[in-house]
């Protein structure tokens, strides 16, 4: 059954489409590479603290384990990124954009 | 012919491609699937893997792929052989290879865990295929770069209201990093501020400067005696003095295409010479140092908003011009009438309006050859199909796709809102009548936004043209650099630890895109790097082709593109060479950098003709292996499952 839009509705629908296309062009790239700042800084403090986990042990394990309730539910993600086969064209410091 | 005619040509074209044969290979091939989890969704990580709407990632996307490449092939294509070959090609290729190349890569990524091209093709044709990947990369990035500075340097050599706007934009670069990162400031307020400055930089480069007239009252060019021409002039002249007013160096262009040509004080038209003097070298240094910045700083300190400030200007500029190309017929008829042949003839040649007459299968007076097939198909990569899009839409959006079914509108999408980009360059260099092909894109651009601005508009806008042309190229440049950096420290990082460094990295990667500015003809580095850009397109739709044939689907839609790519470039490699030894190398009376340089060059193609032979030979084996295969590979997912 497909539903009729009333005009409001088509063009609040139409205004949406556009902010997303404009922040997707002007904005997001600023937004990644601050999600991408903040990543490096909590890969470098899980690494600090449950680096053995991948091999690298760093902190004396009685800290470990008083932080490991907080860094529980991101341990799976941050393996999954550090141990992950990376190449530079991964990297979006390295994406030549405009050709 | 006039602009309104391009518009409805691309609209209906990008309409009938994009309904009637991108949706059906997308739903009868590749059978996307909204249910299936995209490597976004299965391994999340708030960075890499993220999924975002369709909309956002069109708009990215769009971003990633659209500036110089589209715009600067296009003029080129139009000034050798008219703007109708440059058409056709234009919508036929995006419509039947573009989209497919650029749709086709996120869709093997995401079908293979996000994986990039370069792991793919490692897995699915041979592991030598991502070293001679990278073998590409690199010389791509050579060649772009060596095209891009040359023109560039020449560009603010020729034209005294070019470089104040460069100059500002490199602060406002800065000035944009610094609050947005360090200041934390609105990203509205930001753009506001560094944009409109460098928008006004720009567009005031020609204030105060008069036209020169001869006794007839014709125009012969430019009296720079405005508070900013003159100063740039001034300095100019200041530089030279350096060695009295003597050229360092000259070198003579095949392919008459130097912007330093519409300088009489640069050029000697009865022997062809086009001097090299010390400021020109002095622009190149300033490009260089702009270029060191752009490698070596962190990105968000000066790349990135330079990109940024680059992006708006381009978006402007060619919005603005858009809305002139489409009421240039019902308000400015002159403006929007085609001053540019459809097809070059001998007649335009001999009054130097365009270059290779007759689809250039004849020798032109210099002996080189521009033959349509092949030249055109690598003069012309973006905007049509580029390899490049496939390499990091695999590695950029294909990591984002929140729905399998968003891969068509973003992946093909912006590919053909690339294209429309690309038309546009087209018509702005259609419309005016003389010059070569930077300054016939600057002068349309002109005469489009007096349609939109008023008559009085024209040199602003011709300004803002040139100021638009070097800020996409720049823009590109910059990046190109940082690239090649980290591709130099991966090659031969193991070997000689010092290309670790990023700073002898990026001084290495300058030395030689150098020798190649001074000892090479830029027409014909743009075409060697269309050439190795359309072998990565047809790289990735072989790898496309093999994928689909291990999978037992039928792979015609990326085959066929695969093999014109293949074949047309491995061609115009081969033209492009013997360019090179025909109009360079072996010609009396060239000086020894140009002869140097253009054995380089030469060398250059035949690396890159041999790394071609080996993938195609690769993709070949691998092919036929899958088509022998009965069963289907385990570790693959049939499509529509």
């Amino acid at each position: 059954m497909q539903i009729q839009l009333k005009w409001p509705e088509k063009l609040r629908g139409i205004r949406q489409v556009a902010r997303d296309f404009m922040y997707g062009m002007l904005g997001m790239e600023f937004a990644n590479h601050a999600m991408e700042m903040r990543a490096s800084l909590e890969s470098l403090f899980m690494l600090a603290t449950v680096g053995e986990m991948i091999g690298v042990p760093v902190l004396p394990p009685y800290y470990s384990l008083r932080l490991l309730p907080y860094l529980v539910p991101q341990i799976k993600t941050w393996k999954r990124r550090v141990l992950r086969e990376r190449e530079f064209t991964d990297e979006p410091d390295y994406h030549l954009e405009g050709l | 012919m006039n602009t309104l005619w391009i518009v409805v040509i691309g609209a209906v074209v990008i309409y009938l491609a994009y309904n009637f044969y991108a949706r059906r290979v997308d739903r009868m091939v590749i059978q996307t699937n909204s249910k299936r989890a995209t490597p976004a969704k299965m391994y999340m990580d708030g960075v890499d893997f993220m999924p975002a709407n369709r909309n956002v990632l069109f708009g990215y996307h769009f971003k990633s792929i659209a500036a110089a490449g589209p715009i600067v092939g296009v003029i080129t294509a139009a000034n050798l052989w008219g703007w109708l070959p440059a058409l056709l090609w234009l919508v036929v290729g995006v419509s039947l290879m573009g989209w497919a190349s650029d749709y086709s890569a996120i869709m093997v990524s995401v079908r293979n865990d996000g994986n990039s091209l370069g792991a793919i093709s490692h897995r699915l044709i041979a592991p030598r295929t991502r070293v001679i990947l990278f073998t590409f990369i690199f010389f791509y990035l050579l060649l772009v770069a060596g095209a891009f500075m040359g023109i560039m340097a020449a560009l603010m050599d020729a034209r005294p209201d070019v470089p104040f706007g460069i100059l500002v934009l490199a602060l406002m670069g800065l000035l944009a990093g610094q609050m947005l990162y360090r200041w934390k400031l609105d990203l509205i307020l930001v753009t506001v501020v560094v944009v409109g400055v460098t928008l006004a930089a720009m567009i005031l480069g020609p204030l105060g400067a008069t036209t020169k007239l001869d006794a007839a009252g014709k125009p012969v060019g430019t009296n720079w005696v405005g508070p900013i021409n003159s100063a740039t002039v001034a300095f100019d002249h200041a530089v030279n003095q350096i060695t009295g007013g003597k050229p360092v160096m000259s070198v003579v262009d095949p392919t008459n295409s130097d912007p330093r040509l519409s300088n009489p004080s640069l050029y000697n038209k009865a022997t062809g010479q086009i001097f090299t003097l010390p400021s020109y070298l002095l622009w190149a240094l300033f490009l260089l140092v702009f270029a060191y910045l752009a490698s070596t700083l962190p990105i968000w300190r000066f790349a990135q908003p330079v990109n940024y400030i680059g992006f708006w200007i381009t978006l402007l500029t060619i919005g603005f011009s858009a809305i002139g190309a489409v009421l240039a017929p019902f308000l400015k008829p002159a403006v929007g009438a085609f001053a540019l042949p459809a097809f070059c003839s001998p007649a335009n040649v001999a009054a130097n309006v365009c270059q290779a007459a007759d689809g250039g299968f004849q020798p032109l007076a210099n002996g080189a050859f521009q033959p349509l097939w092949p030249m055109l198909f690598v003069t012309i990569a973006c905007g049509a199909i580029s390899g490049w899009h496939a390499l990091f839409g695999s590695v950029g959006t294909a990591r984002q796709l929140e729905y399998e079914t968003d891969a068509l509108p973003v992946g093909g999408g912006a590919m053909f809102a690339e294209n429309t980009l690309a038309l546009l360059s087209l018509v702005a260099v259609s419309i005016a009548g003389v010059g070569g092909g930077a300054a016939r894109f600057a002068a349309g651009v002109g005469s489009l936004l007096s349609v939109v601005f008023g008559s009085g508009f024209v040199p602003y806008g011709t300004a803002l043209g040139f100021g638009a042309f070097m800020v996409i190229v720049l823009t590109v440049t910059q990046l190109v650099f940082r690239v090649m950096r980290v591709t130099l420290s991966e090659w031969g990082g193991e070997a000689a630890p010092l290309l670790r460094n990023m700073h002898v990295s990026t001084l290495i990667s300058m030395i030689l895109t150098m020798a190649l500015v001074l000892t090479g003809t830029w027409v014909y580095l743009w075409q060697l790097f269309g050439a190795s850009n359309q072998l990565m397109a047809a790289l990735s739709l072989l790898i496309v082709t093999v994928w689909l044939k291990s999978l037992h689907r039928n792979p015609s839609y990326a085959l066929w593109p695969a093999l014109f790519m293949y074949v047309t470039t491995l061609a115009a490699t081969l033209v492009t060479a013997y360019n090179l030894y025909a109009t360079i190398a072996i010609k009396p009376g060239m000086g020894a950098l140009p002869v140097g340089g253009a054995w380089a060059m030469i060398l250059i193609s035949a690396l890159l003709f041999v790394a071609a032979l080996f993938i195609g030979w690769d993709s070949l084996q691998a092919y036929r292996r899958y088509a022998h295969e009965a069963s289907t590979p385990a570790t693959q997912v049939q499509p529509g499952d």
